[in-house]
């Protein structure tokens, strides 16, 4: 046996265990999003079973939200055992929010949270809700006029509200966002972040793309058949445009122009074709684009924060008006940078990276320097991190603006915001065009007669501690969700068959909800809850592009569809 | 009973059914915590449960079964546990164990009504695939990455099985991108940890190489093999304190003045530049190498080298005391191994600069060298729920509404689904033929199987193969293990081998068999088919879809075409799909033939 080392070297300090336990989401949305994550505090009004609430508190323990709190007026009874995992038998007859908070806290001792027992409109009469980052409001509330005025607080403190349904196999997520809410981090997928400016090329880029292809007919095949694509569109453009008056149509002349490119293409070698042309003909459709300002970030611009900005405004909006500025000078967006992979030798590859790159950092240069003047003028003390404004620069194509709207809780009373009937009725009456199945649409007019037939059993046993069982045994409550339902279609107001038909389909969904309990399905919460705390992390993170706005799933048929209301 | 008003309101005569059930779970780790919690709410009665791994700080952000305290055990055992206390009427069984074990025959799986797989790995995937083609039991196959989701329905005869679609080629690179010519980061990360790491601390990969040599390389594949010999022959200096120096100059400085001197190779490329140690060290003496917990951004080389020759301390220090119990240790790779990763990462980006490639954090190489796949919570619990739903179809055998179901990120849909797709006729895994042979293990040889069987009962020509676990046991060139008895050769009761028909005209499908041990009469054969076994013709067009034996070997044609190509790969970027993607492994290829797979 070798003898033991004198002296123990150092043991060198890994990554911390709050780290690693985080790295395979640390690789989704960065530690900027695990700081938003565990800086905010998650508000749940929870009603019904309760299930579909909880699994989405679950789901945001788990990756280390900071602090949720439940609202949660309901005892445990021997059927929350049966769909409620965050439960057990010594809870039964104990204040469900104070249960269930306990057994999700088990699950990450970095994570606090509170739980209250009180009815939602008690709560809400006498909260401050501003105190929150997110609310997760859970039909039913058992009272329509209770779940507008948390829609309203929510709206005028301009934080994001979740409102959801989980009733039998069906379920309906909707997101009522703030009337702005700015998204730059939208993580595109790769294929559609080049910007190359094949039609708009900057001087250095067609300098080097003469110089490297001017001999191109006299190259050796290897040298031929390794020319990046990008050389080779802009070779063959030149040529084209001295055969054709100095024009390229981007409309008209895609087909001529890849079939001009293909036929000077060398045949005459072992592969029968070269692969860099291979590549240049797939490329040229997308690349072939004049690049434009897309009209999320247009939109950016003429919102008043852009275009007026204050001492006290976001970093974001300071930096919208640098770009601006950057627009107006030049019509385009700053480069991105990034070259995609493609056939080629190394040096004229690494050759091609660093005019790209060059270019771009030119271009985030005179951003930066816009944004400087700007701090300057408006007397801002505390500098944007040149990563920020680099950062936006590089995901300026896909910033993405979502106007939030307000969550319709009663269609029949409140309409269906600025939607036309036509369009409801398009929504009512389109059969998915992939399954041929009817629409989803349905569900959510058969949730809000759900909604409306349980509010009005609330209102004649308002003691009930359970609505839901109080609702099922109520024997006319089917008959409350077919008026509601009725009367909602008397409203889109048109004799059309097809209407007629999703009449009877939306009522068959009602009485399927009638069958189911109406109750929570461990499965379908559990599965909701996940969709709806992506939401949330998405909307938190402020990161990928959250649903706008109404998610609506059928467990049925395993579908899923979102509606814009 | 109360607790299960609304379950068995919504499920009617399904639910009742749902008791009587025995389902099998493989695999209890993201998707499988969601999916047993849903099963034991859906009012399952018996679920078994078999994984072989232990839990891990890293599944605590989803694996909601699993705390702290229960780092390092069974996550079969823990998932029981945990779960049990939530429906005290579910029977729940545990197997920390591999599925691929044994006893996991072919009749065991007969013993449930549907099986659920919940695995991070292709190769379990097509082995429970095939296990429940076998023994005609319902799959509910599913996989995640990321934001993106998948779940299959496989029931043999009635829909795709597994193996029908191609699955996506793994990774692979030509040894001379590696070694010689490498143009992009993950080569030289591969070259870190594939080459490096092993032949100073570990098991040289040389030995086990298969390089068929070919006119274009035979002059520097004989190279590469004498400068693998030279650093081994530097291993013996690995308790002297300039051994990270040695390293150094030997792979930084005297291995890239030998390639820098091939000018054939650099007529199209950048050539390399060697680094100098002692100008490197001067300038990296006051660095601290605790600079190795800075992950997010790239090192200098200075940096480099200071991670360099601390991580080369803190390893050779490892070895000496792993010296105590054996002979020769071995030191491999391991992603959460911060001694490992931090000298995989210091290597791969010096590697890098000598080869002006851009250098990566410690971050970024630790998911490209350990293949990490992003995991989150909500994505399991979509998954597992989708599972569930298609189960219930499946249950009802109602396979013409069951789907084919994909989560996605997109929001236009959230959730997309197609109908079952009917088996491809042309699959080498599902359109097999199958059955069961009694072997005498005293007596019986391999030869009794191949003449008397194959060729003499079921008149199979000369041109077969036999298999067993993709190794060729026989084929007419392999004759020595004719006279070998079964159990020489390893195969014993419910291994499975599998015969290929090699015949040019008119071929069958193959024939897989389940072994059964038996003790046979002296006057009968040692080897009996005991049922009736048809095995049917392939169908003509059969060449269009590729099996997974000639999926892997696609790197061949691939590598070939690359070699003819400078250097830089050109690998489009593949299409995104979910399952095939968590399986990834490293293999770097010669594109003459030989394989090593790294992961």
């Amino acid at each position: 046996m070798a003898p033991p080392i004198a002296t123990t070297p150092p043991v060198l300090q890994g990554p911390s265990a709050k780290e690693k336990k985080y790295d395979r989401q640390l690789r989704l949305w960065g530690a900027n999003g695990q700081q938003a994550l565990e800086s905010s505090h998650i508000l749940l009004l929870n009603s019904g079973a309760g299930v579909v609430g909880v699994e989405t508190l679950k789901n945001l323990v788990l990756p280390g939200t900071g602090t949720f709190t439940i609202v949660d007026e309901a005892v445990v009874c021997e059927e929350d055992l049966g769909v409620n995992f965050f439960l057990e038998q010594s809870s039964l007859g104990k204040s469900r929010g104070e249960e269930c908070c306990r057994l999700l806290l088990e699950l990450n001792p970095e994570v606090k949270g509170f739980h209250i027992q009180k009815t939602i409109a008690d709560f809400v009469k006498r909260s401050d809700l501003s105190q929150y980052t997110l609310i997760i409001l859970v039909a039913p509330v058992g009272s329509l006029d209770v779940a507008s005025e948390v829609s309203q607080i929510a709206w005028d403190l301009r934080q994001p509200l979740i409102y959801v349904h989980s009733v039998g196999f069906y379920s309906h997520t909707s997101v009522q966002l703030p009337p702005s809410f700015p998204i730059v981090d939208t993580h595109p997928d790769p294929p559609s972040t080049q910007d190359l400016r094949l039609l708009q090329p900057w001087s250095e880029l067609l300098a080097y793309a003469k110089t490297q292809t001017a001999d191109l007919e006299a190259f050796s095949d290897h040298d031929h058949g390794h020319v990046p694509w990008i050389l080779l569109l802009l070779h063959y453009l030149e040529k084209w445009k001295e055969s054709h008056n100095g024009e390229f149509s981007v409309r008209d002349d895609k087909k001529a122009f890849r079939e001009f490119v293909g036929s000077h293409a060398r045949t005459d070698n072992a592969e029968g074709g070269e692969e860099n042309y291979d590549e240049a003909l797939t490329a040229a459709n997308r690349a072939l684009t004049l690049p434009t300002i897309p009209s999320d970030l247009k939109s950016l611009l003429l919102e008043e924060e852009c275009q007026i900005p204050r001492n006290s405004s976001a970093n974001f909006w300071l930096i919208v008006n640098a770009i601006s500025t950057f627009i107006k000078k030049h019509s385009l967006l700053p480069l991105p940078g990034t070259v995609p992979d493609m056939k080629s030798q190394s040096k004229d590859y690494i050759a091609l990276q660093s005019l790209y790159r060059q270019k771009s950092q030119q271009d985030i240069s005179e951003v930066t320097s816009n944004v400087r003047a700007l701090e300057h003028a408006l007397n801002r003390h505390i500098p944007i991190p040149d990563a920020e404004i680099s950062a936006f620069c590089k995901n300026a194509a896909f910033v993405k603006l979502i106007h939030g709207r307000k969550l319709i809780i009663n269609p029949l009373k409140h309409g269906w915001n600025d939607n036309s009937i036509t369009t409801i009725i398009e929504h009512t009456t389109t059969m998915n065009f992939v399954s041929g199945k009817p629409s989803l649409f349905p569900i959510l007019i058969a949730l809000y007669g759900f909604d409306s037939a349980i509010a009005a059993a609330a209102s004649v046993r308002p003691e009930s501690n359970n609505l839901l069982a109080a609702a099922s045994a109520s024997p006319g409550f089917f008959t409350l969700m077919e008026t509601y339902i009725r009367d909602v279609f008397g409203k889109l107001d048109s004799t059309s068959e097809d209407l007629d038909e999703a009449l009877q389909h939306t009522l068959n969904i009602a009485r399927e909800i009638q069958r189911s309990g109406p109750g929570e399905l461990h499965n379908i919460s559990s599965l909701t809850g996940g969709m709806i705390a992506q939401e949330v992390i998405k909307i938190i993170t402020k990161q990928y592009v959250p649903v706008d706005n109404c998610l609506v799933f059928d467990g049925i048929e395993s579908a899923s569809a979102v509606y814009r209301l | 009973m109360a607790r299960e008003r609304s379950m068995s309101q919504s499920l009617g005569s399904l639910s009742r059914q749902l008791k009587q059930l025995r389902v099998l779970m493989v695999g209890a780790g993201g998707i499988g915590c969601e999916l047993l919690k849903n099963l034991v709410l859906s009012g399952f009665g018996e679920i078994h449960v078999v994984d072989l791994d232990t839990i891990d700080l890293s599944n605590l952000n989803r694996q909601f079964l699993f705390r702290h305290e229960h780092i390092k055990k069974s996550k079969a055992v823990v998932a029981k546990e945990t779960a049990s206390k939530f429906n005290p009427s579910v029977k729940i069984e545990a197997h920390h164990a591999n599925i691929k074990d044994g006893h996991f025959n072919v009749a065991w799986f007969k013993t449930f009504n549907i099986v659920f797989n919940a695995l991070d790995n292709l190769d379990a995937r097509r082995h429970v695939n095939r296990m429940c083609l076998m023994a005609d039991i319902p799959l509910i196959e599913s996989g995640t990455t990321g934001f993106d989701g998948q779940v299959q329905v496989i029931r043999k005869g009635k829909s795709e099985c597994y193996d029908c679609q191609p699955k996506p080629v793994q990774k692979s690179f030509p040894i001379c991108t590696i070694r010689s010519t490498p143009s992009q980061p993950i080569h030289c990360i591969v070259w870190a940890k594939s080459y490096l790491l092993p032949e100073i601390f570990g098991v040289s990969e040389e030995a086990d190489m298969d390089i068929s040599e070919n006119d274009d390389n035979i002059e520097e594949i004989k190279k590469l093999k004498e400068e693998a010999l030279a650093l081994k022959k530097i291993r013996e200096s690995l308790f002297k304190d300039n051994f990270a120096k040695l390293i150094f100059e030997k792979v930084f400085k005297q291995d890239i003045d030998r390639l820098r001197s091939i000018e054939d190779m650099w007529k199209s490329r950048k050539p390399p530049e060697a680094l100098d140690h002692d100008e490197i060290a001067q300038a990296s003496a006051g660095i601290d190498p605790g600079v190795s917990r800075q992950d997010q951004t790239p090192w200098s080389v200075t940096q480099n080298h200071a991670v360099f020759v601390d991580s080369i301390r803190r390893l050779v220090s490892r070895y000496k005391i792993m010296q105590g119990g054996h002979t020769s240790p071995v030191i491999t790779f391991d992603k959460d191994d911060e001694d490992t990763l931090d000298f995989v990462a210091a290597a791969a980006n010096l590697r890098s600069s000598v080869f002006d490639i851009e250098t990566k954090s410690k971050f970024e190489i630790k998911q490209m060298a350990g293949n990490i796949i992003p995991a989150i919570a909500t994505t399991n619990a979509m998954t597992a729920g989708l599972c569930v739903l298609q189960a219930f179809k499946v249950l009802k055998g109602e396979y013409h509404k069951a789907k084919m179901v994909f989560l996605e990120r997109s929001t236009a849909r959230v959730i997309n689904a197609e109908p079952l797709h009917p088996p491809n006729p042309s699959c080498v895994v599902c359109g097999n033929a199958s059955s069961n042979v009694l072997i005498d293990p005293t007596r019986a040889t391999l030869g009794h199987l191949v003449e008397d069987v194959l060729k003499q009962e079921l008149g199979y020509s000369d041109d077969i193969s036999v298999l067993h676990e993709s190794a060729i046991i026989y084929d007419p060139d392999i004759e020595d293990n004719l006279s070998k008895k079964f159990t020489d050769l390893g195969l014993k009761s419910d291994s499975v081998i599998t015969i290929i028909d090699d015949a040019d005209e008119d071929p069958r499908v193959n024939l897989s068999l389940s072994i059964n041990e038996q003790t046979l009469p002296e006057d009968k054969q040692p080897v009996i088919l005991p049922d009736k076994v048809e095995v049917p013709r392939k169908p003509k067009q059969a060449n269009g879809i590729k099996g997974p034996d000639s999926l892997n070997g696609n790197g061949e044609q691939q590598g070939e075409k690359r070699k003819r190509s400078a250097s830089i790969s050109t690998e489009p970027h593949s299409k995104k799909q979910a399952s095939g993607k968590t399986d990834d492994a490293l293999l770097v290829d010669d594109s003459a033939g030989g394989a090593i797979v790294l992961d």
